[in-house]
């Protein structure tokens, strides 16, 4: 009979060995699909054994009572070890062999080390006292958030890599010399030719970042002056058509902007606002206005009645009441939205095509396409031009960081 | 100092649910009040229809010679202490306690130096010195409590109003603010209009007890006197028989000798 102790430890290293090997060999699968479309047969081959063999090694770890199993496992680790050397040796040795190599080593690599450690190995043999379980369950508690770390962190490196790896590649375009797309990622050749062409004094950039910090502003100022109020309004008072307005607010958003395009167009052109800021600003407002209002709105709703009530009663008017307690308390939700605002408008490439005739009016978007043309694609242009326009939008978040935090976490006001 | 009338007042509400009815009640000058009633009995209502929270369906409410059915809250002279506080989060306890003397626009705002003087002597009243500089947040509920009925009391208003202000604090707090809103009431004189759904509360607070149930006034009078003569049923077992079952409990846990 065993104790509760016995019963219920199984080393940290194994326990982490069952999630993580399940990982790698999904992983190693997804990596030769690349061998697959290299069409490198043997790669390909030495690949599935390895993926295979560190399956098998997965089915065999150690349960604490068949001694056999960790010798299965020891062996076919040594196996995977080997294979993926021979694999990586035949591979091109580009960083993406480099990445798939550690998924098959170091999975191996740790098998091999912790199975022949002298814990694993007295507990596999499922002959421990129930001295030594209590001792290994507290020697787990001290693990488990190590390796949690570590097993975290991988996950974020690769979430990070996806992340930034196209930016990078942004970042060699924008860098290499000549207007050419893709090539190899490399830094011995840089210069800075690109960006000293796009930030020349003449140069049609600044007419577009002129343009599209107006419009920008403009979207976000008129956004704000339109749906603060109306939120409010929404939030707090009762009138005949609130709930159907509400809906249809809702209701313009589930069309795809595409359908507005005509008719925005045959308006703007019969005020004559085409190729003029303006113009872009009332769209945008507009077309901005239903997130905005709903946001305020479901924030504004947070707060709580009672505080209007004691302005009331300390002499405030309803404006009063709106402009010294619900704004101030409002902020964080205020600032989102119009950091919102403003990225939709500082992004926005179709309506800006449309509107825009002439270079003169281009905002950043449709000037930066305007780049890559069927004369030709100046991408080294292309890819600083698009670096720089994403640096006033990460300063934005940087310094909008914390209001978005306690803005999006609604319901923070308490009394 | 002044009195409160209630001539037939009325409160229907949108829905058609009439939360007051017919409602006849003199408050008088410098009397501590209570409303009591089970929940749902309309007085909360009764005491946001005299704060102008709440439109008056039908009667008047008069405040001294004024009828204020239509005048703005802020025009009533009241002071009001909410259930939740609803202090200011984002101001100071000082500027919490100002604010209704800085809203004053008109030639009888306080010169800045006398809102001052007027803030460090409530401050003093509510025990509040050494926490002006904080946000409500920073405080106990006892001091938010304390700024809430500082801030209503500060500009000297004709009649205090407060709507379950201690429900919010445990029971020793709620002990010890129960002295201290009397004893304030007895400093100032100030006409009160408390409401609560404890029986022990308006026993101990109240000069003269209104007892509400299903927006109908059962009776008024000094507590004891209700206590000692029950109008009606409702009133013998919302208040005679639920305090004679606190003291019977009492005397079973502390049998006398």
């Amino acid at each position: 009979m065993k104790s509760l102790s016995q019963e219920w430890y199984t080393p940290q290293e194994i326990v982490t060995l069952r999630l993580w090997l399940a990982i790698a060999v999904v992983v190693n699968l997804l990596l030769s699909t690349i061998e697959w479309i290299r069409d490198d047969h043997l790669a390909l081959q030495l690949s599935l054994i390895a993926t295979f063999a560190l399956g098998v090694v997965w089915l065999v770890l150690p349960d604490g009572e068949h001694a056999w199993k960790r010798d299965v496992a020891l062996g076919k680790s040594g196996l995977v070890l080997v294979i993926g050397i021979l694999h990586f040796s035949a591979s091109r040795q580009m960083w993406i062999d480099i990445w798939s190599f550690i998924w098959l080593i170091v999975p191996a690599a740790l098998c091999l080390l912790w199975l022949s450690s002298p814990v694993i190995s007295a507990w596999s043999k499922g002959t421990i006292t129930t001295q030594y379980a209590e001792w290994g369950l507290s020697r787990n508690k001290v693990m488990r958030p190590k390796l949690g770390v570590i097993g975290s962190h991988i996950i974020l490196i690769h979430a990070v890599t996806i992340v930034l790896v196209p930016v990078f590649w942004i970042l060699d375009v924008a860098m290499s010399p000549g207007n050419i797309l893709g090539g190899d990622l490399g830094v011995s050749d840089w210069t800075g030719e690109h960006f000293s062409k796009i930030l020349e004094r003449d140069s049609s950039f600044w007419i577009w970042m002129r343009n599209s910090l107006v419009v920008s502003l403009g979207t976000t100022m008129m956004g704000l002056l339109l749906a603060v109020p109306a939120a409010y309004a929404f939030s707090r008072f009762k009138f005949s058509g609130r709930q159907a307005s509400m809906f249809a607010f809702l209701l313009v958003q589930m069309f795809p902007g595409i359908i507005i395009l005509v008719p925005y167009f045959m308006v703007m052109k019969s005020l004559g606002l085409l190729n003029s800021s303006l113009g872009l600003i009332l769209a945008y407002s507009v077309t901005a206005l239903p997130l905005c209002v709903w946001m305020l709105k479901g924030f504004f709703d947070t707060v709580p009645r009672e505080l209007e009530e004691a302005a009331l009663l300390d002499g405030c008017n309803q404006f009063q009441v709106f402009w010294k307690i619900i704004l101030p308390l409002s902020l964080p939700a205020v600032a989102v939205t119009a950091l919102f605002s403003f990225l939709a408008a500082w992004n926005e490439y179709l309506l800006a095509l449309t509107f825009n005739t002439s270079n003169d009016m281009y905002t950043l978007p449709v000037g930066l396409a305007s780049l890559i043309s069927s004369t030709g694609a100046a991408w080294g242009d292309f890819a600083a031009a698009s670096l720089l326009v994403s640096i006033p939008v990460v300063i934005l978040f940087i310094v909008f960081q914390k209001f978005l935090i306690q803005g999006l976490s609604a319901g923070s006001v308490k009394g | 100092m002044v009195e409160v009338n209630f001539e037939s007042v009325s409160k229907r509400f949108e829905d058609g649910f009439t939360a007051v009815k017919n409602l006849n009640l003199q408050i008088r000058d410098g009397e501590f009040l209570v409303l009591l009633g089970p929940s749902g009995c309309g007085k909360s209502t009764t005491l946001r229809m005299l704060a102008g929270l709440e439109d008056v369906s039908a009667g008047s409410i008069y405040i001294g010679e004024a009828k204020v059915n239509d005048l703005p809250p802020g025009a009533r002279g009241l002071g009001m202490v909410f259930q939740s506080y609803a202090l200011y989060p984002h101001m100071t306890i000082a500027e919490n306690l100002s604010f209704g003397l800085r809203m004053v626009k008109d030639e009888t705002r306080l010169p800045d130096g006398e809102i001052v003087k007027r803030v460090q002597e409530i401050a003093k009243l509510m025990e509040l010195g050494d926490q002006l500089d904080k946000k409500p947040k920073q405080l106990s509920g006892g001091q938010r409590q304390r700024v809430a009925l500082g801030r209503a009391l500060i500009r000297r208003p004709q009649v205090l109003l407060m709507d379950e202000p201690l429900s919010n604090l445990d029971a020793e707090l709620r002990h010890q603010m129960r002295e201290e809103i009397r004893r304030i009431h007895d400093t100032l004189g100030t006409t009160t209009v408390y409401v609560t759904h404890d029986q022990i509360e308006a026993m101990t607070l109240a000069d003269r007890i209104a007892i509400l149930n299903h927006g109908e006034l059962q009776q008024h009078g000094a507590p004891l006197d209700v206590y000692n003569q029950p109008a009606n049923d409702f009133v013998r077992g919302f208040l005679c028989k639920h305090i004679d079952e606190i003291v019977d409990t009492a005397n079973n846990l502390f049998p006398k000798e």
